[in-house]
């Protein structure tokens, strides 16, 4: 019996002393259960991720997926049916790690009737930061979020898209290493999207861990190192945005100043080496940059002529 | 605890920006004015009494109301808005949630009591000053209350029926209780010896029966007998001047009928002697720590319940517990209920009575009574809280009853928590 312990104990060190991961899940499994202790849906089965330490993992998957459920676990908000998860280096049903984790949630869930100065004093004191330096972060994060000029005001006059801000700020309140984002995008206008996607660039630059879920697709490909897709509970694919999308049979070719003549020999070129050109067409920007340039230089304008 | 104390605030803060707290007070305090302008047929003391029912039922009514409403829906509503989410999201215990709320709730019904109960007594000082009655005897009652610390009740022909015990009449039976510890600073008080009995008897039209009262002074073996009608629904009222004691602290009352075939139904609170009389705002905040005892475990109840039900079914069972609660005596003497109604069938008093057995009486002995029975043993016994008596009889509230509501309201508390706890640290926050 001894020998177990000493077993287990050591297999808990050696796991805590692996200290590149961040997140780890052992075969996770969890299926919600009716009133009578049915199964009644398997939101989960067996999933197997191991996050690293400084990286943005997405997790993507259509809707009920599985992918706020794997949160809720990761988080403790819910108890697996069966497996087991990790978060720096323990187990989630550990109090104390969460003062190292930074959440937000799916939905922005805050006490309406505060104002945005109120709710992240009010989560800086569960984290039991001291008065001054509540302040400070409180300072610092408003003005990252761009919410300083609606400190005062209270949340419940706030649109979604300064609730998702105020979401993020709380989630940073702590200064954690590890951020867990629940679909941090959705609601937010394309220039708040942009804004979100750097902050969390900012993020991973300053060390940080982050897991973020979505199901907007772009944003993910735009920010991640890696990523796993799961469907109906089970991990379909991972790994690192190059690796899944590379097709090696296809090649794209970028160029700028060519004429007409000579992109017609180009092409005549690779029949010539038995290749298959499948389309030849100018290039163009995406949609959310047009938008952003077109916003700005309404800005840019409307302030000169302010001056 | 510190995060205990931050959860306690919040909690507070959300009572008072949702204004629920802000209604129930003034709806209380208007309750409470309202009960001056009441049509009262008596003296001046009749006014007090009114006053001081209305005010100690409304304080208790929208206490209680606020427990029920604001300590039952929090939760539900934290995690019906997922704000409950971000908090379990951090290093938070559930524990101190439940805790923090708790603190939180007892921090709103000490500012509903502090503004209602502040109200009230300027109210009935104003009432009794207005009646010009104020600390005079018939004012502002506090009287010194002394209960029996033995009933005996003697005879072949005693009968026990629920907590009622039937002595018969004629030298088949007697009832003898002994006190003790009798004191009154002044000795030259009267000594007033109260009696609420039952009667059964031949004559049951009358509604009248005789009745023989000794009282015995073991100290000078002095013994003093009365002739006195007890009358249905009237108490008997019996004054003694205090010097007849003799400096004794202890005196015997032996109560018999007088007359064969009349039965006198007896409690262990049928007599009661008063003598002496203590000040009327020590014993107000009595009473307000008596019901702030009863509003505390009302909102543990609730937030137990508020663990694993719905807001809707949680408020509905408050109210239940609530409305049981006040109830127990009337649920553990089901069967002299059941046995009452037999006996408006039969003509011949309580032997025959006792001898009558219905099958429809025996199911509903085993569907309804035994249930309900173990019910009235779960349930919160809220008769510990009842302190509106003491004010419209002007009895001044024993300590005895403030440490014993207390006391009941911590073991009651003590195994309400940790099903909470146990509760909540198990549930989904999905």
């Amino acid at each position: 019996m001894l020998l177990l312990w000493t077993i287990v104990l050591l297999s808990g060190r050696a796991w805590k002393l692996s200290d590149d991961i961040a997140i780890k899940t052992e075969d996770l499994t969890k299926a919600y259960r009716s009133f009578w202790g049915r199964k009644k849906v398997l939101a989960l089965n067996k999933l197997n991720i191991a996050i690293r330490k400084g990286e943005i993992f997405g997790l993507l998957g259509p809707n009920g997926s599985g992918k706020t459920t794997t949160l809720k676990l990761l988080l403790g908000l819910i108890f697996p049916t069966e497996g087991r998860a990790y978060v720096l280096g323990e187990a989630t049903d550990d109090v104390a790690i969460k003062s190292r984790i930074g959440f937000m949630p799916e939905e922005s869930c805050f006490y309406r009737f505060l104002n945005a100065d109120e709710t992240l004093d009010f989560y800086g004191q569960l984290f039991r930061i001291p008065g001054k330096e509540r302040k400070l972060r409180t300072n610092r994060l408003l003005t990252r979020v761009g919410l300083e000029f609606a400190r005062k005001r209270p949340l419940k006059q706030y649109s979604k898209g300064m609730l998702r801000r105020i979401g993020i700020a709380q989630a940073l309140i702590n200064d954690p290493d590890l951020i867990i984002l629940d679909e941090p995008t959705s609601g937010l206008d394309p220039i708040g999207t942009r804004e979100t996607k750097d902050l969390i660039l900012g993020l991973k630059a300053q060390g940080k861990t982050v897991l973020l879920c979505s199901h907007l697709l772009s944003d993910v490909q735009d920010i991640c190192d890696r990523v796993a897709i799961i469907d109906k509970g089970e991990l379909q694919i991972s790994g690192t945005i190059g690796e899944l999308l590379a097709n090696r049979d296809i090649v794209e070719l970028l160029i700028r100043n060519l004429s007409k003549e000579t992109l017609m020999e180009v092409e005549r070129f690779i029949q010539e080496k038995q290749g298959e050109v499948v389309s030849i067409k100018n290039s163009s920007g995406t949609l959310e940059d047009l938008f952003l340039k077109i916003v700005q230089e309404r800005r840019e304008t409307s302030w000169d002529r302010s001056d | 605890m510190q995060q205990i104390l931050v959860i306690a605030k919040q909690t507070f803060k959300e009572a008072v920006r949702n204004k629920i707290l802000f209604i129930l007070i003034t709806l209380g305090v208007v309750t409470i004015c309202c009960s001056v302008f009441m049509p009262v047929v008596g003296d001046g003391r009749e006014k007090i009494k009114i006053v001081e029912s209305m005010c100690f039922r409304s304080i208790t009514f929208f206490g209680t109301l606020a427990a029920i409403l604001l300590s039952a829906s929090s939760i539900p509503t934290d995690i019906d808005n997922k704000v409950i989410c971000t908090i379990t999201a951090k290093p938070v215990q559930r524990t101190n949630i439940i805790f923090g709320k708790i603190i939180g709730f007892v921090y709103i019904i000490g500012v509903l009591l502090l503004i209602m109960g502040s109200v009230s007594y300027t109210l009935i000082r104003y009432t009794a000053l207005k009646q010009g009655t104020q600390g005079s005897s018939r004012g502002l009652l506090a009287r010194e209350q002394f209960d029996p610390v033995n009933l005996q009740i003697t005879g072949d022909s005693a009968k026990k029926i629920g907590n009622v015990s039937w002595i018969e009449g004629g030298g088949k039976g007697a009832s003898v209780w002994k006190f003790k510890g009798l004191s009154s600073k002044d000795k030259n008080d009267d000594l007033a010896i109260e009696a609420n009995f039952l009667i059964e008897g031949k004559k049951r039209s009358t509604g009248r029966i005789p009745v023989k009262i000794k009282i015995i002074n073991p100290y000078s073996a002095r013994i003093l007998t009365e002739s006195m009608e007890v009358s249905r629904n009237k108490p008997l009222l019996l004054r003694l001047n205090g010097k007849s004691l003799d400096g004794s602290e202890e005196l015997t009352i032996v109560v018999s009928p007088e007359n064969s075939g009349d039965f006198l139904g007896i409690r262990a609170d049928s007599l009661r002697i008063f003598w002496g009389e203590k000040g009327f705002g020590c014993n107000y905040l009595k009473g307000l720590t008596i019901i702030s005892t009863q509003f505390l475990l009302m909102v543990v109840i609730a937030v137990l319940g508020s663990t694993f039900l719905s807001l809707p079914v949680n408020i509905l069972f408050c109210l239940f517990v609530f409305f049981c609660g006040n109830i127990t005596d009337f649920m553990r003497d089901l069967s002299t209920v059941i046995n009452v109604i037999e006996t408006s069938e039969h003509e011949h008093g309580i032997s025959g009575v006792m001898q009558k057995s219905n099958v429809y009486l025996m199911y509903l002995n085993h569907i309804i009574k035994k249930p309900i029975l173990l019910l009235s043993y779960i349930l919160p016994d809220f008769r510990y809280f009842s302190v509106g008596k003491y004010f419209i009889d002007g009895i001044n509230i024993p300590c005895k009853r403030i440490f014993m509501g207390f006391g009941y309201a911590v073991l009651y508390a003590l195994v309400c928590l940790p099903i909470s706890f146990l509760v909540f640290k198990r549930k989904e926050i999905a």
